[in-house]
């Protein structure tokens, strides 16, 4: 009798350790992914479905002495076009590309920090779903359940030999897809395209905003969020300014290793576009709220139910 | 068959019998059409100040019209959520009622009415294209932005950036 309890307290250990090997070789994964996501030359075609449509695109990704290039173009509907290079984002705005975002700030990369990771485990289950095919590759497909229900299921499938992400799927609390990448065609390495690259450099056929090159300066603004979903650390807060506002911004990013939660704080200018509610394209939700005089905003790949817990318990303590 | 139903309203049947008749007219929609009709005209003989009639399926067809909206917009936001939590709830209630009529009714209807139920997807408003500089300034910072690369960026200038 006590052999047969010994013999299942083993087994339970076993079960127990095995899920936290799998657990953990669902993180390394991520780590695979986020890496290669940034140091893989990569050209390809790939769709994105959300809200009912679905778009094509084509991306070019190199790794240049100077930095990542990358250049995003839509093939379908109307002209869309975005290059970015090295923190800095250019878009094709009203038939010429403007400079969008300037990021001196590096702290992205390299991507998941030990304490995101940590974070991330006690707010999702990581299981490995196995292998299976998309883009013509063979990819480790992972799904990140959440705990509770103020974040989404991730659901990826990551290039067995590159780690490359090949399809990524955000999916609801009732397992419907809210939105997904897919790639249709994809070449991984190999002789990839680079005569555009000239155009990109600053100064070099790219215009450059001196307003917008200034990036952000991190601050300590005062704003905090009391009701933040669990899990979901601070990880950047800067004044920025931002296209067509005159007065400074203040953003406050916070994200549990998967998905982020930007806060924006502005003086209200009256504007019409800054009436109160909730939209949203694909999984990205955003809320406005004038308080005050002040324009509340918050953005994220979280349900609805989040960014309104989020902007509804935002206070100023003070510098 | 209309026989039988005739036989089983006029409580002649044993218990067994009716009971196997019972099944057979919840599967078929005829004998289940004869069954009310039956009813009807019982009713009608006998004058009550009611008549039954059968109004599941006109509850179900309007429900089915009714949009869901998920998504409060308005200056007072507590409020709405109050209501719109209320009218939830009342509406919860409505459903209940219904699917509880309809499983009297007819096993099958009940399930394909869920089915029909899973169906409806929330109205939800588009994100306007002069909020799609929050959506960049967002993505910059955003994990998906790690994992996938550039392909998330897409989604900050979908149809109808140009302008502002």
């Amino acid at each position: 009798m006590r052999m047969r309890v010994a013999f299942c307290g083993l087994l339970l250990t076993v079960a127990a350790n095995v899920n936290a090997e799998e657990r953990q070789v669902s993180l390394d994964w991520l780590k695979i992914v986020a890496f290669a996501a940034h140091q893989t030359d990569y050209s390809g075609v790939f769709v994105y479905e959300y809200d009912d449509r679905v778009e094509t695109s084509h991306i070019i990704h190199v790794v240049e002495a100077d930095g990542e290039h990358e250049k995003l173009e839509s093939l379908d509907g109307p002209k869309r076009k975005i290059i970015r290079h090295h923190g800095q984002v250019w878009c094709y705005i009203n038939h010429k590309m403007v400079q969008v975002d300037s990021q001196q700030v590096h702290i992205r990369f390299p991507a998941f920090l030990p304490e995101q990771i940590s974070a991330l485990s006690a707010n999702y289950r990581a299981e490995q779903i196995g292998v299976a095919r998309a883009a013509g590759y063979n990819a480790q497909v992972i799904l990140f359940e959440p705990k509770d229900n103020l974040r989404y299921a991730h659901k990826i499938w990551a290039h067995t030999g590159s780690g490359l992400l090949l399809k990524a799927a955000v999916l609801g609390d009732k397992n419907q897809v809210i939105e997904q990448y897919a790639f249709t065609q994809l070449q991984i390495g190999g002789n990839i395209d680079r005569s555009w690259i000239g155009a990109t450099a600053p100064g070099d056929g790219l215009p450059v905003s001196p307003e917008v090159l200034k990036g952000g300066t991190p601050i300590n603004s005062g704003w905090t969020v009391d009701a933040l979903p669990s899990g979901f650390k601070k990880t950047m807060e800067i004044q920025r300014s931002m296209r067509g506002r005159n007065a400074p911004v203040t953003q406050i990013v916070f994200s549990d290793g998967l998905s982020a939660i930007s806060v924006f704080i502005e003086p209200d200018d009256g504007d019409e576009d800054n009436v109160s509610g909730l939209s949203s394209r694909g999984a990205i939700n955003l809320y406005h709220k004038v308080v005050a005089g002040q324009l509340f905003t918050v953005v994220g790949e979280v349900p609805a139910r989040t960014v309104i817990q989020v902007l509804d318990s935002i206070r100023h303590k003070g510098k | 068959m209309k026989k039988e139903i005739s036989v089983l309203m006029d409580g002649e049947l044993f218990e067994d019998e009716a009971e196997g008749l019972l099944n057979r007219i919840k599967r078929d929609s005829d004998a289940h059409k004869d069954w009310e009709i039956y009813h009807l005209i019982g009713d009608a003989l006998r004058q009550p100040e009611h008549i039954h009639c059968d109004l599941s399926a006109k509850v179900r067809e309007r429900m089915e019209e009714e949009p869901v909206v998920l998504a409060p917009r308005s200056h007072a936001v507590k409020q709405k959520m109050r209501t719109f939590a209320l009218s939830a709830a009342a509406s919860l209630v409505a459903v209940g009622v219904v699917s509880w009529m309809a499983a009297q009714i007819a096993p099958e209807t009940f399930s394909q009415m869920t089915m029909q139920q899973t169906a409806l997807r929330p109205a939800s408003l588009q994100i306007k294209p002069g909020s799609s500089d929050y959506l960049m300034a967002h993505q910059e910072f955003s994990p998906s932005t790690d994992m996938s690369g550039g392909a998330v960026y897409i989604r900050t200038v979908a149809y109808g950036t140009d302008g502002k």
